[in-house]
């Protein structure tokens, strides 16, 4: 799988392009800001772009936009947007621009070789990332007052947690060492309790999640 | 010593005055020249002569310092002397005919240099000079060619400065004397009309009536000479007229010196109102009215720096000389407290200023502790705002220090670690858990190296500003709330800051200690001003409880010259509402 990275720290860029090398990445592109990682993009077709969110020049938000412009742009190109922090809202952002090819992590996620390599194919796969402190943030929200949240076992909110981090429900039977088929049934059960149209497409039940636990 | 000096000299010169007079009056009533009857000539020759000179005495007595008064009684015998021409005698009726328009030169002195006594301008100078050499030079020029019979009067005596008779001569010197008298005379009341359009306010008001009575003699001066040249067709009307316009003049220069005492009654009425004058600004309106000067404006001393402040507080110059502005300063007890400044033209009357001064020191003296005062605040408020932004800087170069360094050097650690955890996983397998724990430490470290920056400065209002982070706030709030939101733009960054930790500290207030069921959370920029306003439904009473932490809100908004509000009537919930401005 062809990888660039863009971030404007060498000492990360040059970290991130060693770990991903040493998964199985082809790095084909590295850039220190969203200018030079959008002519990278667009020069290489690279399969997933890895793109820090605060980069120069206003260290604000421009990698989150230069991820929207690849999106809309060059829509097979995946994108993996990485932060300090974390906020839902960027994730809501990211996922309302369509749920395939996108993921939005913590940066510390990367240092665990195996997660970095899984979001990465999970991306370049056409599939969504979202890091847990992203959904808990969402569930965190969203557990306030009347909410039908409520009405979920513990066991519900584990396996709704896994799925709005985009993750199959073989990959939440492994987590949870639980069964495929047991997962089928708690995700059914979530989906009637929360009201939302049921979705056998791991990509639209991700956005369906999200948009509800996002939903003030 | 020099006091009675000045006065035995003014004895003096009225004595001489009373001579020259009574001397004049012989003259014309002894004169079988006059046309006029020669009584009324005698009285009105006494009169004008004597009101110059008495008015010329009172003015010297009055401002020593000015210079009117010797011009006024320079002009008086000028005139006294005009009766020479009289006499009988060859040799005094020529004295008197050469000497004829001299008090005319003395009279434009007069006007133009009204009322400092002091000429303004190179034109004035180059106005007065010509004016000399028309009435000297020219005069006595003219009387070498001059016949007595042909050129003044049939029945005067001869003219004892003739040297050879040429009628021609003489009578182009005369005419073109005249033409050129009359073009200063217009000269002059256009320089006066041009003067009185310039004039400030005070200046009007003292220069008014000499101004008037002056424009008033040229004119009647002009229309005089554009009589003898034309050959009176108007007789002797036009120079009656300019006599008694001439006479008027001294009476005009009392007038302006009996306003100026008058103008220091109005220092009666300015120590009542001063009792009533409430703040700075009724003070110098009272000032201003005093003088009678609008654009009076009012310094006050502030000994800690020596300097002058106005009545809010803010830093003053007081003008130099020639700088358009006069500046009086104000003592009391030696010490400077007050300055006022006001029009030039009203150092002329530094009487009139001295008493305001004086009358106005006590309610002055109580102004200027009022604007120190503020001026104190002034720089306090402004120490604080200083003081606010450096910690708002510091504040910002820790969470980029952090964000930078520190995070991104621990994040590149924990890749390292990463990495050799992948690298020895297969021919080390007792090295990984030690790996893996060290990476566990890291990321444990770096979610709490994020929680410390987050509190220093959240990342959500570094990237997007208040809007997005008062939303981000709401939705992480431990209790529901309601967003108003009305904010479209980048604000300062102190004031997103400041807005952002108040409404932080006011929604966990209202989850920690209100009891609240729900609280609102409204932000909007109305004309330059951020209002924010956090409320609850709980059980209020907050200003009592949450002393602290309110106390440190209210400073960094006051911080930002703003106000920050609490309402928390028991059993009635909390309202907090910060207004910031924004502009």
């Amino acid at each position: 799988m062809r990888v660039v990275v863009a971030d404007d720290a060498v000492i990360l860029r040059e970290g991130l392009a060693r770990l991903l090398e040493e998964a199985g990445f082809e790095v084909v592109g590295l850039g220190s800001d969203a200018e030079e990682l959008c002519a990278l993009v667009e020069e290489l077709q690279p399969d997933v772009a890895i793109v820090d969110i605060r980069m120069p020049p206003t260290h604000t938000d421009e990698g989150l936009r230069a991820a929207k412009l690849i999106r809309a742009r060059w829509p097979h190109v995946g994108i993996l947007v990485l932060s300090q922090y974390v906020q839902a809202r960027y994730a809501v952002e990211l996922l309302a621009q369509g749920t395939e090819r996108v993921g939005y992590l913590l940066k510390d996620r990367v240092s665990d070789l195996g997660e970095l390599s899984a979001s990465v194919r999970r991306i370049g796969e056409g599939g969504s990332v979202l890091d847990p402190a992203v959904v808990s943030q969402l569930v965190g929200q969203r557990r306030r007052g009347d909410t039908p949240l409520e009405d979920l076992t513990e066991r519900e909110l584990e396996v709704l947690a896994l799925m709005a981090e985009g993750r199959s429900n073989k990959a939440i039977g492994e987590r949870l060492f639980i069964s495929e088929h047991t997962v089928e049934k708690h995700v059914k059960n979530i989906f009637a309790t929360l009201r939302l149209p049921q979705s056998g497409d791991d990509h639209r039940r991700v956005l369906a999640v999200v948009t509800f636990l996002n939903a003030a | 010593m020099r006091g009675r000096s000045v006065v035995s000299n003014d004895v003096f010169i009225a004595g001489v005055a009373a001579a020259a007079g009574v001397g004049a009056a012989l003259l014309v009533l002894g004169s079988d020249r006059e046309r006029s009857p020669v009584a009324v000539s005698a009285v009105v020759a006494l009169v004008v002569g004597w009101t110059y000179i008495g008015s010329g005495l009172i003015a010297r007595w009055q401002r020593p310092e000015n210079q009117l008064g010797a011009v006024m009684i320079f002009i008086g015998f000028a005139w006294f002397a005009t009766f020479l021409f009289d006499a009988s005698s060859s040799v005094v009726f020529t004295v008197g005919k050469a000497l004829e328009s001299v008090y005319l030169v003395g009279f434009v002195y007069l006007v133009l240099s009204f009322p400092s006594g002091r000429l303004r301008g190179r034109l004035d100078r180059a106005l007065i000079a010509t004016a000399l050499i028309l009435v000297t030079a020219v005069e006595l020029a003219w009387l070498a060619f001059a016949d007595s019979h042909a050129q003044i009067c049939s029945d005067c005596p001869s003219n004892a400065f003739e040297v050879t008779r040429n009628d021609d001569v003489a009578t182009g010197l005369l005419q073109g004397q005249r033409t050129v008298g009359v073009v200063l005379s217009v000269l002059t009341v256009a320089l006066l009309v041009r003067r009185w359009r310039h004039a400030s306010a005070p200046e009007r008001r003292s220069g008014a009536p000499v101004l008037w009575a002056g424009s008033a003699m040229f004119a009647a001066l002009a229309f005089s000479v554009a009589n003898d040249i034309l050959d009176h067709p108007l007789g002797e009307g036009p120079a009656w007229a300019r006599e008694l316009v001439f006479a008027a003049i001294p009476i005009a220069v009392l007038a302006a010196l009996v306003q100026r005492r008058l103008a220091r009654t109005a220092v009666a009425g300015l120590v009542v109102e001063l009792g009533e004058a409430a703040t700075s600004l009724d003070l110098r309106e009272a000032l201003a009215r005093a003088l009678g000067d609008p654009s009076l404006a009012l310094a006050y001393w502030v000994p800690v720096g020596g300097r002058y402040v106005d009545g809010s507080g803010g830093p003053v110059e007081l003008p130099r000389p020639g700088e358009g502005r006069a500046a009086t300063v104000v003592e009391r007890e030696g010490e400077p407290i007050a300055a006022l400044i006001h029009d030039p033209a009203l150092a002329e009357n530094s009487e009139l200023v001295r008493s305001v001064c004086a009358a106005a020191a006590l309610t002055l003296e109580n102004a200027r502790l009022q604007a120190e005062l503020r001026a104190r605040l002034a720089e306090l408020q402004a120490s604080r705002a200083r003081l606010a932004e450096a910690t708002d800087t510091e504040r910002r170069r820790i969470e980029r220090d952090l964000h930078d360094g520190t995070q991104q050097r621990l994040v590149s650690i924990a890749m390292a670690l990463g990495l050799a955890e992948s690298k020895l996983a297969a021919d080390r397998p007792a090295v990984q858990p030690v790996l893996r724990e060290a990476r566990d430490a890291l990321t444990l470290a770096l979610a709490e190296l994020r929680e410390l920056t987050q509190g220093i400065r959240p990342a959500i209002l570094v990237e997007r500003g208040l809007a997005a982070a008062l939303d981000d706030l709401s939705r992480r709030a431990a209790l529901p709330v309601r967003l108003e939101l009305d904010v479209d733009r980048r604000l300062p960054e102190q004031v997103e800051g400041a807005a952002y930790f108040v409404a932080s500290e006011a929604l966990a207030n209202a989850a920690k200690h209100s009891h609240a069921s729900e609280a609102r959370l409204a932000a909007a920029e109305e004309r330059g001003v951020l209002v924010l306003e956090v409320s609850d439904d709980g059980i209020g009473g907050a200003v009592a409880a949450g002393g602290s932490g309110l106390r440190g809100l209210a400073d960094r908004v006051e911080a930002l010259g703003g106000r920050l509000t609490v309402s928390s009537p028991p059993g009635r919930g909390t309202t907090l509402r910060a207004e910031i401005p924004c502009a």
